[in-house]
């Protein structure tokens, strides 16, 4: 079962091609992406999340075609790009709440279901901190944070588990399989055992191709 | 500074920049009917020979285009430095400011020389007498160019120290810009020297003063009522007054010592650190994070996401407790009669930085790639920051209407706070950032308290 399908989509910058008719869809579950630095696996997350649109070819959810589907489909997703220009000034928590506003959310339900995902991920303690005071870590702790709330169908993840040690990004992949089970994940990541094993697709990104594994 | 000035090559809004002088040039000389900026002396507008219109420009350039300069290189291209690498390098400090500094300077005189350029053809039209294109631009770059050098060099001082990069640099500049406003009216009728014509730093005066021609100082820059009949100026006994030309050239190397000393002075970044906070600071923190409901339901969507939208903002606009704070003591101030010269502008005052700072959040380009991804359109959500400032602005004016028995307040209020979440959400979406929308504002905060 799949809601999101890609067409043949193309996707360039100026001249160069970062992928060449591409024809898959997004199964229910977690979908890992892989591939060499700068082969494209952020442009095609980009493409998949709405932030960019596609040069050729047409993406399309559950069966209605973009862009005339696109708030449907933003209604459903939960979005954690790889950068996020966070502002410093905010507590994690006005931001996530932020963020909640934006999609829609109940605030109170909102803010009860950051505190929860928070103290699944260790960073509930620190959540009425700046994010200026923040680390890196802590950072992608939270973009990732904001990405589940709510109940979102398709979650899509650039490297959410980068700059977290190995007990701090396994925590993040339980959370990650736990969603898979009903909704869509599609995620880009380093080789991660308890993500394999969980996976129902794994797609690899080279030379303007997107190729199952 | 070749790297800086490759960045500056890159930057459309230096395009912009290099066109608004020429522009702003076309209109800033008064005409006979009195419209455009004026220069007048005893009510009269000058008699515009070759020499008058170069130093009517360059005032124009060193009183109000300053902030515009300022604003631009708070807000183009190199206002993020790379600090997390050239802070650990072996590069001297003063070399990075002085190479910076150097760029910014540059490119403020490439500005000039467009006016310049547009000095002449406009010149070719409107003087009166030999047209002397050299006695166009010797009274303007004279008078302009240390003005715009030392602006650069205050970019890097302000650039160099923690406190000087966040908001506090911008009040300082706005501080410093109208001291040296007001301060060279205290030279009036002194003799030319040097060390009188140094309180000058704009450089207008003295061209004005030595050149017009009786001994008074009756003189005003910008509008008002323009009488019939020009008088002779003569801006080029003005320029030659003892001391002024070697007090312009030393704001030059003032100004590249300032530069230096920003590089000595210099601060490095570092994240704010947590320190045991003190009895206020406990007072205005934050809240420690609520205990966790363990298995919290998933949020579902609100049953009015617009009003959910609108009370978000509202609070972001309003973030923290000092804002909490300072907006009861605005509201207070309403209570004092006079609310549109003392409740108003502190009400708006603090607006102003509350919806700049939550407008640059919501616009920094590098947030808006994920926020666009969201349910909620970009225009609505610019729109709501906006209906969310009239709602700030209105309810600190309570006060004053409970007092008064009048509905003006309210309506004072309201006009003013949408008409700033129009300025800080446009500007904001323009540069990416809260620095410019906050610059104009206080600009035009300014004008609204004198006015």
């Amino acid at each position: 079962m799949s809601n999101l399908h890609l067409d043949s989509v193309g996707k360039l910058y100026g001249r160069k091609t970062i992928f060449d008719s591409v024809t898959t869809h997004v199964p229910i579950g977690l979908t890992l992406l892989t591939g060499p630095s700068g082969a494209g696996k952020s442009t095609l997350l980009r493409l998949l999340a709405t932030a960019e649109r596609p040069s050729s070819g047409k993406l399309s959810w559950k069966g209605a075609p973009l862009p005339a589907a696109r708030s449907r489909l933003r209604r459903a997703l939960g979005y954690a790009p790889q950068a996020v220009d966070l502002p410093d000034d905010l507590t994690a928590r006005e931001f996530a709440l932020h963020m909640a506003a934006l999609k829609g959310l109940d605030l109170a339900a909102a803010d009860a279901q950051f505190g929860a995902i928070t103290d699944a991920i260790n960073l509930h303690a620190d959540i009425n901190h700046r994010i200026s005071t923040f680390s890196g870590g802590m950072r992608r702790r939270l973009i990732f944070a904001q990405a589940l709330l709510g109940e979102p169908e398709l979650i899509i993840l650039d490297e959410p588990t980068a700059e977290l040690d190995r007990h701090t990004a396994a925590l993040l992949e339980a959370l990650i399989v736990e969603r898979a089970a009903t909704a869509s994940v599609v995620m880009t990541t380093h080789a991660s055992e308890q993500l394999t094993a969980h996976a129902a697709a794994s797609w690899r990104v080279e030379g303007g191709q997107v190729t199952p594994l | 500074m070749t790297t800086s000035l490759r960045r500056y090559s890159r930057s459309w809004g230096l395009w912009l920049l290099l066109l608004v002088a020429p522009i702003g040039a076309r209109f800033m000389i008064a005409r006979d009917d009195g419209s455009g900026m004026q220069v007048a002396i005893g009510g009269h507008l000058p008699v515009m020979t070759s020499a008058t219109l170069g130093v009517c420009l360059g005032i124009v350039v060193s009183t109000l285009l300053l902030p515009v300069a300022f604003l631009y290189l708070r807000s183009n291209v190199t206002r993020r430095n790379p600090w997390q690498v050239d802070e650990v390098t072996v590069a001297p400090r003063a070399a990075i400011m002085l190479g910076r500094f150097a760029a910014d300077a540059l490119v403020l005189l490439a500005a000039l020389a467009t006016l310049t350029a547009a000095g002449w053809i406009l010149g070719w039209q409107i003087v009166t007498g030999p047209y002397q294109p050299h006695w166009i631009a010797l009274p303007l770059w004279l008078v302009a160019a240390p003005a715009l050098i030392g602006l650069a060099a205050l970019r890097q001082l302000l650039d160099a120290r923690p406190l000087g990069r966040r908001g506090f640099g911008e009040v300082i500049f706005f501080a410093l810009w109208m001291t040296s406003l007001v301060i060279p009216i205290t030279m009036d009728g002194r003799a030319s020297s040097f060390a009188v014509n140094m309180v000058d730093y704009p450089g207008f005066i003295r061209p004005l003063v030595a050149g017009s021609p009786g001994t008074g100082t009756d003189f005003s820059i910008g509008g008002g009522e323009i009488k019939p009949g020009r008088v002779p100026l003569d801006s080029k006994r003005g320029i030659a007054a003892p001391g002024y030309v070697n007090s312009r050239l030393a704001w030059v190397a003032i100004a590249v010592a300032l530069a230096a000393l920003a590089g000595v002075i210099h601060g490095q970044h570092t994240a704010p650190r947590r320190r045991k906070p003190g009895l206020v600071a406990r007072l205005l923190a934050d809240r420690p994070p609520p205990s966790v409901i363990a298995n919290a339901p998933r949020a579902a969507p609100s049953r009015s996401p617009l009003f959910t939208l609108m009370l978000a903002e509202f609070r972001l606009v309003g973030a923290g407790r000092p804002f909490l704070v300072l907006a009861i003591i605005a509201a207070l101030l309403g209570l004092l009669p006079d609310f549109r010269h003392i409740g108003s502008p502190a009400a708006l005052l603090l607006l102003i930085f509350g919806l700049t700072a939550h407008a640059g959040r919501g616009e920094a380009r590098g947030l808006r790639h994920l926020t666009a991804t969201t349910a909620t359109s970009p225009v609505l959500r610019r729109a709501t920051l906006v209906i969310a400032g009239t709602a700030w602005a209105t309810l600190m004016a309570i006060p004053a209407t409970l007092t008064t028995w009048s509905i003006e307040p309210l309506a004072l209020a309201a006009a003013a706070g949408s008409a700033a979440g129009v300025v800080a959400v446009t500007l904001a979406m323009i540069s990416g950032s809260a620095f410019a929308p906050r610059m104009v504002l206080l600009i035009a905060w300014y004008a609204y308290l004198s006015t």
